[in-house]
C-alpha cells in the first residue's frame, strides 16, 4: 500500500519544482497568489447555494488539493510559505480582513466566521491541554461557558439577575480569571489520573457544570439563560451596527469579525510563543513519558495544572466575547457535544498545530451551514467523520511532525529520507549528516 | 562543560538502612551506602537484587519503607523533580528518552530545572527568556559535544541508532547540572567496542568533577573503571570494597553463579 | 423510617441496572484497556431492538412469557450484532494505538448509534412506549412498595451475575478470558485466540445490556433514543467504584451507586433536579481517594 506512494515519489522527482525551490521574488510571488487564491476558492464556494452543487465542489477541491500533494506541489508551496512565513502571515491576515468586502454587503457569512473566530480562540486553549500537554478533557465546553455567564452577568445583560455593567475588558480578565480559577479547582484532584480517567471525570466534571448552571435559578436564570446582552461599545463605535469603510457599508457583525481576527491572532501568537519554549517543551516531555519528565526535573503536577488553567483561560476569554456575539447565554449552549467538538476541531485539523485548529474549526462551522439540506444528519455525519479520520488519518488533516509519527503505526518503510545519522559506523562513503 | 562548582564534602551520598518492600517482598532489605567526591561506585549484584529499586529509592521514583538518605549532608526531598533539582541525576535501565522530541530538544529539557522562564516570559519573550534560551542551546549543544553525539541534534530520539540513544540520555541527564551521576545499566546490549567508548564517556564525567554510580552486568565495565564496587544480594548487601578484592570473594561468585551441588 | 427502606429498596432496584451494564464496561476494560464509551449505546440498541422484535415479529394475541422470551432474544441479537460490528469495525484496527484514538472513536460510535436510532427508528425523535410484559400488582412487603418488575431486575442482575462469574470461573473460555486479561501476549503464546476471546467478552457484555434494557423498558414503559448516555456513565462509574477489571466489583458499585444515587436524592436538601450529580461526585471522589475501587482493579499493565 505504501509502495504506490513511493513509486509516485520517483516518478515526479524530475519535475521542475520537486528540483528547486526557485529564485525568492517566485516564491514570495506564488505565496501572494496561493493566499488569494484560497481566498477566492473560498468565496466562490461560500456562494454556492444548493447543497448538492457545495458537495460537488468539495468534491473538486478534494481532488484538486490530492493532486497537488501527490505531484508535489503541494511540498513546494509548504517550503515556500515556510521560507517566507511573515509575509504569508500578513497576507493571510490581509485576506481575513478582505473577506467582509467580498460579501457584498451581507453579513451572513461574516456571523459565521465571527463564531468560527470564537471557536478557534477556545481550540487553540484546548489545543494546549490536548495537543501540548496530551490531556485529555472531554468537559472543556464548561470552561466556554464559565467565560460566557461572565460576559452576561457582568455585561449589563437587559434580563440579568446582576446589575452590573462592567467595561468590556475587565468584563474580559474576570472571565479569564473565573475560567482558570475553575480550571484550577478541577485539576488539582484530577489532573494525576491517567488519560481515560481524565477524559471521563472532565466530561463529568462538565456535565456538573451545565446541570449546576441549569439549576441555579438564583445566578443563571436556570433554563431561560441570560439574554439581551448588549452589543460591545467602544466609546461612541458602537460593535452591533452597520458601519462604511472604504466606501462600502458592513453589516453589523463585521466589527466582531474584525474583533476575532484580533483575538485569534492573539491567541495564535500565545500558543506558538509557549509551545516554542521551556514550558513548552516540559508540557511536551510530560505528554510523552510523565514519569522520565519528573526524573528531569519537571514539576509535573504544577505544569499539568498551568497548562489546564492557560486552556481554561482561552476558553474564558472566548466565551466571554462569544456572549456578546450571540447575545444570550443558556444551559443548553453548553453541553457534552460541544466539548467533542471543541476536541474535534483540534483533533481532526491536526493536533498540537495552530493551522490544523483553524482549519478544524473552520470546516466545523461551515460545512453544516452549507450542508443545509442535511440539517437533521449533520451529528450523525459527525459522529461518522470522527470514526473514518481516526481509522484512516488519525493525525488529522495538517499533521505535526511529530503527531504523525505517534499516532501512524510504525512502518519501517516509512523511515526518513535523510540516511543512516552522522555518528553510526562510518561507511566508507560518509553522509553529510 | 563546565565543572560542578559545589563545595567538597565527605560524603556526597550517604544512605542508611534503606528498606523497601512491595507487599510480601523485601526488594531492599536494609542497604547502607555511600559516595564520596570523584568516585565512581559500580553497583552489582545478580538479576532481581534490588538494584534498581534501590535506585528508585534514591531518586524518589519509591518512597523507601525505612531509611535515611543524605545527599552532601542534607536530607533528600520526596518528589523525583525536587531530587533533581538537589542534584541527582540517574538515566534507565529501559531507555526513556522522549521519543518523538529530537536529540537536541530531548536534552533541553534537562535544563528545565537550572532554569526560570514561565509562560509570561514565553509569550512576552523578555530579555530573561532569550537568556536563557541561548544559554540553554549553547549548553545543550556542548553537551551532545561531550557525550560524543555532535551531529545528531536533529534527529528524533527513537530514529536513533540503540547506543546513540544511550549516549543521548546521559546527555539529557548531566543537563540537569547534578553533583551525583546515576546511570542504570548504561552499557546494556552493547557490543565491546560501544562499551569502551562508554567507559571513555564515564572517566570524561568524573575527570570534570562529578561522582558516578553505575548499575552494571559487565565485569570488564566494573572491574576497569570503579574505584569501588558494592555487591547487592537479594536486597542486602553481600561485600564491598575495591574491585580486584570483590572480584577475588568466593560469596560474590557463588551469589552469580551458585554452588556447585 | 420507612421511607428510608422503601428508598433503600428504589435504590437497588436502580442499582441492578448499573450493575448489568458495568459488567460490559469492566470485562472490556479488563481486557483492552479501552472504556468503550459506546457501551451505553448497546444498552439502549438491546432496548430498541426488544422493541423491534415486539412490534414486528411477536405475533398479536402471544401469551407474555412467550413475548417476553421473544423480545428478549431480539434485544440480545441486536446489541450483540452491534457489538461485535463495532468490535471489528471501530476498535479493533485501533489496539496498538495511542489510547486518544480508541477513545475518540468510540465516541463517534456512541453518536453514529444515537442518532442512527433517532433518525431511522421509526417515531424515535420522541420516546417509545415499550410492552410492559410483567405486570400485575405491585408487591408490598411490609411496608414497601416494589413493582414486580423491579423484583425481576434485580433477582435477575444477581442470577446472571452468579452466572458470568462461574463462567469465569469454570469454563474453559473463562479461563482464556482471565489469562487474556492478565497478560496478551502469554495468552497468545499459549495458544488462546486472542482476538476471538475479545469479541466474546464484548458478545457476554452486550447481552447482559441487553437485559438490562428490555428490563428498564418494562419498567418505566418508554425508552429513547437517549436512554443510554447518561445510564453509560453512570455505569462506568459504578465499574470504577467496584474496582475496573473486577466482576464482582462491578456489581458492587452498582448496586453501591445505586444506592447513593436515591438516597442522596432523598435526604439531602438539594433535590431531584441534581440526581444525576451525585453519580459524577462518587466518580471523581473514589478516582481522588482510591482509585483502584473499593475490591481492587483488575487489569493488565498495558505494554
Amino acid at each position: 500500500m505504501r509502495n504506490w506512494r513511493a513509486a509516485l515519489d520517483r516518478r515526479t522527482a524530475r519535475l521542475p519544482w520537486r528540483r528547486a525551490t526557485g529564485p525568492s521574488w517566485l516564491q514570495i510571488a506564488a505565496v501572494v497568489v496561493v493566499v488569494a487564491l484560497v481566498l477566492a476558492v473560498t468565496v466562490v464556494g461560500l456562494a454556492i447555494e444548493e447543497s448538492s452543487s457545495f458537495v460537488a465542489f468539495l468534491a473538486t477541491v478534494f481532488v484538486a488539493v490530492t493532486v497537488i500533494q501527490l505531484s508535489g506541489i503541494g511540498r513546494w508551496v509548504a517550503e515556500t510559505f515556510k521560507n517566507h512565513s511573515r509575509i504569508a502571515a500578513v497576507a493571510g491576515v490581509a485576506a481575513a480582513f478582505a473577506f467582509p468586502f467580498t460579501q457584498g454587503g451581507s453579513g451572513y457569512w461574516v456571523r459565521v466566521f465571527a463564531s468560527v473566530g470564537v471557536f478557534a480562540v477556545a481550540a487553540l486553549g484546548l489545543n494546549v491541554v490536548v495537543g501540548l500537554a496530551g490531556l485529555l478533557d472531554l468537559g472543556y465546553v464548561a470552561f466556554f461557558g464559565v467565560g460566557a455567564y461572565t460576559g452576561a452577568l457582568l455585561g449589563g445583560a437587559a434580563l440579568s439577575p446582576v446589575r452590573l455593567q462592567l467595561p468590556f475588558l475587565a468584563v474580559v480578565l474576570i472571565g479569564a480569571a473565573v475560567a482558570a480559577g475553575v480550571g484550577v479547582i478541577i485539576g488539582a484532584p484530577t489532573l494525576r489520573l491517567r488519560g481515560d480517567y481524565l477524559a471521563i471525570v472532565t466530561l463529568g466534571f462538565g456535565e456538573i457544570f451545565r446541570i449546576t448552571v441549569n439549576n441555579w435559578t438564583g445566578l443563571t436564570r436556570g433554563p431561560n439563560g441570560v439574554a439581551g446582552i448588549p452589543d460591545l461599545a467602544a466609546g461612541p463605535f458602537d460593535f452591533g451596527e452597520r458601519h462604511e469603510l472604504f466606501g462600502v457599508s458592513l453589516a453589523g457583525f463585521t466589527n466582531y469579525y474584525f474583533l476575532e481576527i484580533v483575538l485569534v491572532l492573539v491567541a495564535i501568537l500565545v500558543f506558538t510563543r509557549m509551545d516554542e519554549s521551556r514550558v513548552g517543551r516540559a508540557w511536551v516531555a510530560i505528554r510523552e513519558d510523565e514519569t522520565a519528565a519528573e526524573a528531569m526535573g519537571i514539576n509535573t503536577t504544577r505544569l499539568k495544572l498551568l497548562a489546564f488553567a492557560i486552556g481554561a483561560a482561552m476558553a474564558g476569554v472566548a466565551g466571554t466575547v462569544n456572549a456578546h456575539v450571540t447575545s444570550q447565554v443558556s444551559p443548553d449552549s453548553y453541553t457534552f457535544i460541544e466539548s467533542i467538538l471543541l476536541v474535534a476541531a483540534v483533533v481532526l485539523g491536526g493536533m498540537g498545530t495552530v493551522p490544523g485548529a483553524l482549519l478544524g474549526s473552520t470546516l466545523l462551522f461551515v460545512i453544516p451551514e452549507k450542508l443545509r439540506a442535511f440539517q437533521q444528519s449533520r451529528l450523525l455525519l459527525f459522529g461518522i467523520a470522527l470514526i473514518l479520520i481516526m481509522r484512516f488519518r488519525p493525525q488529522g488533516l495538517i499533521p505535526s511532525r511529530r503527531r504523525t509519527r505517534e499516532l501512524r503505526q510504525d512502518d519501517p518503510a516509512e523511515g526518513d529520507a535523510m540516511g543512516s545519522p552522522p555518528s553510526a559506523p562510518v561507511t566508507p562513503t560518509a553522509s553529510s549528516g | 562543560m563546565t565543572v560542578t562548582g559545589r563545595p567538597a564534602v565527605a560524603r556526597v551520598l550517604q544512605a542508611t538502612g534503606v528498606v523497601k518492600r512491595f507487599g510480601g517482598l523485601t526488594a531492599v532489605g536494609g542497604v547502607d551506602f555511600h559516595v564520596g567526591e570523584k568516585e565512581i561506585v559500580g553497583l552489582i549484584g545478580p538479576n532481581g537484587a534490588g538494584k534498581t529499586t534501590f535506585f528508585n529509592c534514591l531518586t524518589g521514583l519509591e518512597v523507601p519503607d525505612e531509611g535515611a538518605i543524605t545527599y552532601r549532608d542534607k536530607a533528600l526531598p520526596g518528589r523525583p523533580h525536587a531530587v533533581t533539582k538537589a542534584g541527582l541525576a540517574r538515566t534507565f535501565q529501559n531507555i526513556r528518552l522522549f521519543p518523538d522530541m529530537t536529540a537536541l530538544e530531548n536534552v533541553l529539557v534537562g535544563r528545565h530545572c537550572r532554569t526560570r522562564s514561565g509562560v509570561f516570559e514565553a509569550v512576552t519573550r523578555l530579555g530573561r527568556f532569550r537568556r536563557e534560551e541561548r544559554e540553554s542551546l549553547e549548553r545543550a549543544e556542548e553537551l551532545l559535544q561531550f557525550v560524543g553525539l555532535p551531529k545528531s541534534g536533529d534527529w528524533l530520539a527513537r530514529n536513533l541508532p540503540y547506543g546513540d540513544q544511550r549516549r543521548l540520555e546521559v546527555a539529557r541527564a548531566l543537563a540537569t547540572d547534578p553533583g551525583l551521576l546515576l546511570l542504570d545499566e548504561p552499557t546494556a546490549g552493547m557490543n565491546p567496542h560501544e562499551t569502551a567508548g562508554v567507559m571513555a564517556l564515564v572517566r570524561r564525567v568524573r575527570e570534570q568533577g562529578l561522582p558516578v554510580v553505575v548499575i552494571e552486568h559487565d565485569m570488564r565495565f566494573i572491574f576497569g573503571l570503579c574505584d569501588r564496587v558494592v555487591v547487592l544480594v537479594q536486597g542486602k548487601v553481600l561485600t564491598e570494597g575495591a574491585p580486584a578484592d570483590v572480584q577475588a570473594n568466593p560469596a560474590v561468585v557463588e551469589a552469580y553463579l551458585g554452588k556447585p551441588a | 423510617m420507612n421511607q428510608f427502606f422503601q428508598q433503600f429498596a428504589n435504590g437497588l432496584v436502580l442499582g441492578s441496572t448499573y450493575a448489568l451494564i458495568a459488567l460490559g464496561y469492566t470485562m472490556v476494560y479488563g481486557i483492552i484497556q479501552l472504556i468503550n464509551f459506546a457501551h451505553g449505546e448497546i444498552f439502549m440498541m438491546g432496548a430498541f431492538g426488544g422493541l423491534a422484535t415486539h412490534a414486528w415479529i411477536v405475533p398479536d394475541g402471544a401469551p407474555a412469557a412467550l413475548a417476553l422470551l421473544m423480545v428478549l432474544v431480539g434485544a440480545i441479537l441486536t446489541s450483540v450484532a452491534t457489538a461485535v460490528l463495532m468490535e471489528r469495525l471501530a476498535y479493533r484496527p485501533l489496539r496498538n494505538a495511542p489510547r486518544l484514538a480508541p477513545l475518540i472513536t468510540a465516541i463517534g460510535v456512541s453518536i453514529v448509534l444515537q442518532e442512527g436510532i433517532r433518525l431511522f427508528y421509526p417515531g424515535a425523535k420522541t420516546a417509545r412506549p415499550f410492552p410492559r410484559l410483567i405486570s400485575g400488582e405491585n408487591l408490598h412487603l411490609g411496608e414497601i412498595t416494589i413493582a414486580r418488575v423491579s423484583i425481576v431486575q434485580v433477582l435477575t442482575a444477581v442470577v446472571l451475575t452468579v452466572g458470568l462469574t462461574l463462567f469465569i470461573r469454570r469454563t474453559r473460555t473463562g479461563k482464556a478470558m482471565r489469562a487474556t486479561a492478565e497478560d496478551p501476549q502469554t495468552a497468545q503464546l499459549m495458544g488462546i485466540n486472542v482476538d476471538r476471546i475479545i469479541v466474546i467478552t464484548f458478545v457476554l457484555g452486550a447481552a447482559l445490556a441487553a437485559v438490562a434494557g428490555v428490563l428498564q423498558g418494562m419498567r418505566f414503559g418508554q425508552i429513547d433514543f437517549r436512554m443510554g448516555f447518561l445510564m453509560g456513565i453512570k455505569a462506568f462509574t459504578a465499574a470504577v467504584l467496584g474496582g475496573i477489571g473486577n466482576v464482582a466489583g462491578a456489581v458492587l458499585g452498582g448496586f453501591m451507586l445505586g444506592l447513593v444515587e436515591v438516597l442522596a436524592t432523598e435526604y439531602l436538601p438539594l433535590g431531584s433536579a441534581w440526581k444525576d450529580v451525585w453519580a459524577f461526585v462518587v466518580l471523581i471522589g473514589i478516582l481522588v481517594f482510591r482509585p483502584s475501587g473499593l475490591l481492587g482493579e483488575r487489569v493488565a499493565a498495558r505494554a
